[in-house]
């Protein structure tokens, strides 16, 4: 009977130990620190989903290397003069993963899905105010909005709006066990937690995507894995078991001297980072307060010490390479590093050196935001701040934040936050009241955020995007620091050559060749 | 020793109730609004649809109320979805699970394999220079944490020597993970064997088996070795619980496809559900195996008897 024992276990070991997928020779290995959250569009929201995303699923309309909107699944667009009616035209010959066309019917299940009203999609805000989906014919689809919209066409090429196959309708594990798109990479399969299988769309045609490859990948496969230890990726890097990693951020200068390694950093990636406060109790509630802090930090300095020239400074409440981004205009409203200005602003609060400000500095952990968080404590303590510092993950900061807002009680609060979006319309979802954060609104801000959303004309939404940003910046509301933020580094095995970050720091395979 | 047998077994039942309320009560215990939290980074969700998560998850209902509809659905094997509503919460546990007990399972096996004689040995060179040196050993070998180790391992064995591969869930990819756990625990069990064998050498039994002319290879093995066993065996029984939690470490260090990497991505996600069918799953295996080593205990020890 032992015997007997011994070998049913020996059988279910060697079946357990084979299910795991072995990487062969022509598949890359892409390892990232976390895990998609889901394999729908419509369900979550994170940059690592959002990455894995854009291998799936194509959008109706693509960024070009300049980040300006340019044609994909759909070969033209047309706006109606009274901005209300957005017409797309397909192009001809799109297959979906599973075989079938796709059409007309695709784009609009898609649409109809995000804006239902029982289970609409997590970024539905962004589609606008669109009001019907019609098909026209096969190949043209005509959206129609109740009132001008801004942000429309370029959340066309954004991986929220990844156009998804009506035929997932039939797959009652859509999302989780299935996913039918355009993509260059179909979904095989997706381990939770563990990793993601992908192949060659062999039927892939690229319209839009900035890459030299007009058709199918080059390699067999994508296998994208979970791997939480940074330093087992770069050993992985190293051994050539995996060919693309997401580094550890101390290790990027020791890497870009690595003559097996190429080091890419993403530009334009949308990503903005910035300080907001908590405006409805002392001390914050007084502009002169923000301000004072805002002038207290040398943040070109702080990011030389914590990034040396990995990121940017940031002078704008939206990405470099966003719409309306300025960053001579921006100058002339932020706060220079200016210590005595900031120890005078104090003095008028009644602030001194018997009686230190205190605040509390927040923001969640990773990407080196805490290192710049203690050298800005270090700063503040400079003009006579107490600044504590506290890290949390990203979801208990967002709902903190919130919270901070409410209490009208308690020390003042400051947080290192980040967000990312192709469009200065992140400024309405951020600052329009309510607001994302329950934090400063006004009715002027509001009026003005709600014309950078109606005006069309280019021109004038870009003087009305910077009156917003002059607002945000002359009142020390989003002081903006750096860019970009999360996930922007990656660190390519000099053997599989070909990888590219696209604008909005979407990572692009089509052209990696062993 | 049925009657022993059946107050084990309530007493492990009562404590696995406990644990269910603790779980069901994990959500409660999260500061702020658990849905604001889950649902934090989804931009433009109006409060209408945050209700009817909260509906969805049964979140508006009394406590009590909530807790029978937990232990209902736990009744029935059900113990829930993933948040975003896809994963049954079972099914990702037992396809991950058998990953983590085969990884605890061949650390413990390494453990013994080391520990046992290397305790055996430095307790029978009792004060000599080898004893002295096993025991520091030990000590650096409990002292070591293990993803530090793990990482050790990983550039010697894998970057420097390429015997063996980084990452990953394969037969090769056991051998680096279950070693680094192994060596820890390995060094406890050394240390315990010694202390228990010392004991055991002193007694006036082993003291008569020698006089009485018994070859000194029986003395050791028959005599001795039998004796000191058991509380090294209820020792092991523990060991490889606490294997079962630091496989956590090392799994994520290794990119192991177990429990313990999916409950950190889980607690990065802020899944819930998942958190707390892990941590059930986890309350539930460790009082298994406590029952199951008191047994043995009995088993292996003729003098304790229970009434």
């Amino acid at each position: 009977m032992n015997a007997k024992l011994t070998m049913i276990a020996t059988a279910s070991m060697i079946s357990l130990l084979s299910s795991g997928v072995a990487s062969m020779a022509g598949d890359i290995v892409w390892a990232r620190d976390g895990d998609i959250d889901s394999l729908d569009p419509q369900r979550a929201t994170s940059t690592l989903s959002r990455q894995l995303w854009y291998q799936i699923y194509d959008s109706l309309l693509e960024f070009n290397d300049k980040g300006e909107v340019v044609p994909n699944l759909a070969k033209k667009w047309a706006v109606s003069p009274d901005g209300k009616e957005v017409v797309f035209t397909l192009n001809d010959g799109i297959k979906c993963h599973d075989g079938t066309p796709f059409d007309a019917d695709d784009v609009k299940w898609t649409a109809d899905r995000a804006l239902s009203e029982e289970n609409p999609s997590l970024t539905k805000a962004s589609w606008g105010p669109v009001v019907a989906v019609d098909k026209v014919d096969k190949l043209t689809v005509k959206f129609t909005l109740s009132k001008p919209f801004g942000a429309f066409v370029p959340f066309m090429a954004d991986e929220f709006t990844g156009m998804l196959c009506d035929s997932n309708a039939k797959s009652a594990g859509f999302g989780v066990s299935s996913a039918v798109g355009t993509g260059p990479w179909k979904f095989e399969k997706w381990t939770k937690g563990s990793e993601i299988v992908l192949a060659r769309n062999q039927d892939y045609r690229n319209f839009g995507r900035p890459v030299e490859n007009p058709g199918a990948p080059h390699s067999d496969r994508l296998i994208v894995r979970t791997m939480p230890e940074a330093q087992t990726r770069l050993a992985g890097l190293k051994t050539g078991e995996l060919q693309v990693i997401v580094p550890p951020i101390q290790d990027v200068k020791d890497l870009q001297k690595n003559p097996d390694v190429d080091v890419h950093i993403a530009k334009s990636t949308g990503q903005n980072m910035f300080l907001e406060f908590t405006v409805h109790r002392p001390p914050f509630n007084d502009v002169r307060a923000r301000q004072a802090v805002s002038y207290a930090l040398d943040k070109d300095l702080a990011l030389k010490i914590v990034f040396g020239d990995l990121v940017q400074r940031e002078l704008c409440p939206v990405a470099q390479g966003v719409f309306g981004h300025d960053e001579e205009f921006c100058r002339k409203f932020g706060q220079p590093h200016d210590p005595e200005k900031a120890k005078e602003l104090l003095g008028e609060l009644g602030y001194g050196p018997s009686n230190p400000m205190k605040m509390v500095m927040a923001t969640w952990p990773g990407d080196s935001r805490e290192k710049v968080l203690q050298v800005f404590q270090n700063q503040l303590k400079q003009v006579g701040i107490d600044a504590s510092i506290e890290v949390m993950d990203i979801g208990t900061l967002n709902a903190r934040v919130k919270q901070e807002n409410e209490k009208a009680e308690g020390p003042g609060f400051m947080d290192l936050m980040g967000w990312t979006w192709f469009d200065p319309d992140v400024l309405y979802l951020l600052w329009h009241s309510p607001g994302a954060y329950n934090g400063y609104t006004t009715p002027e801000l509001d009026r003005l955020l709600e014309d950078t959303r109606t005006e069309v004309n280019p021109v004038a939404r870009r003087a009305k995007v910077q009156e917003v940003f002059k607002v945000l910046l002359s009142e020390a509301v989003h002081v903006p620091v750096y860019t970009p933020g999360w996930l922007w580094i990656f660190a390519v095995s000099k053997k599989a050559p070909g990888f590219k970050i696209g604008p909005f720091d979407r990572p692009l395979f089509s052209d990696v060749k062993f | 020793m049925t009657k022993y047998l059946v107050t084990r077994i309530f007493a492990a039942i009562v404590t696995v109730w406990v644990t269910t309320i603790a779980v069901s009560m994990l959500i409660h215990v999260v500061p702020g609004d658990p849905v604001q939290i889950m649902y934090a980074q989804s931009q433009g969700t109006t409060p209408e649809q945050l209700e009817n998560i909260r509906r969805s998850l049964g979140l508006d209902q009394p406590i009590v109320t909530q807790y029978f509809m937990y232990m209902k659905k736990l009744m029935h094997g059900d113990l829930g979805h993933t948040i975003r509503g896809e994963q049954p919460v079972m099914d990702l546990l037992l396809l991950h699970l058998p990953y983590t007990l085969l990884l605890a399972g061949t650390a413990l096996v390494i453990a013994i394999a080391i520990g046992m004689p290397l305790g055996f040995i430095a307790a029978y060179k009792r004060g000599s220079w080898l004893d002295t040196s096993l025991m520091t050993a030990a000590i650096l070998g409990v002292s070591m944490p293990s993803f530090w180790l793990g990482l050790i391992l990983l550039f010697t064995f894998a970057v420097r020597l390429e015997w063996l591969p980084v990452a990953g869930s394969g037969i090769q990819n056991l051998v680096l993970p279950a070693i680094t756990l192994g060596v820890a625990n390995a060094a406890i069990i050394a240390r315990l064997t010694r202390s228990s064998m010392i004991d055991i050498f002193d007694q006036d039994f082993i003291r008569t088996a020698r006089a009485k002319g018994l070859p000194r290879a029986t003395v050791l093995y028959r005599h001795a070795l039998r004796a000191g066993l058991v509380p090294i065996v209820t020792m092991i029984g523990m060991q490889f619980t606490y294997m079962m939690g630091g496989a956590i470490v090392v799994e994520n260090v290794f990119g192991w496809n177990g429990v313990g990497r999916m409950a950190i991505q889980a607690i990065f996600q802020r899944d819930y559900p998942l958190i707390q069918g892990f941590i059930l799953m986890f309350a539930i295996i460790v009082v298994i195996v406590s029952v199951l080593m008191d047994l043995l205990y009995v088993r292996l020890d003729p003098r304790i008897r229970y009434r």
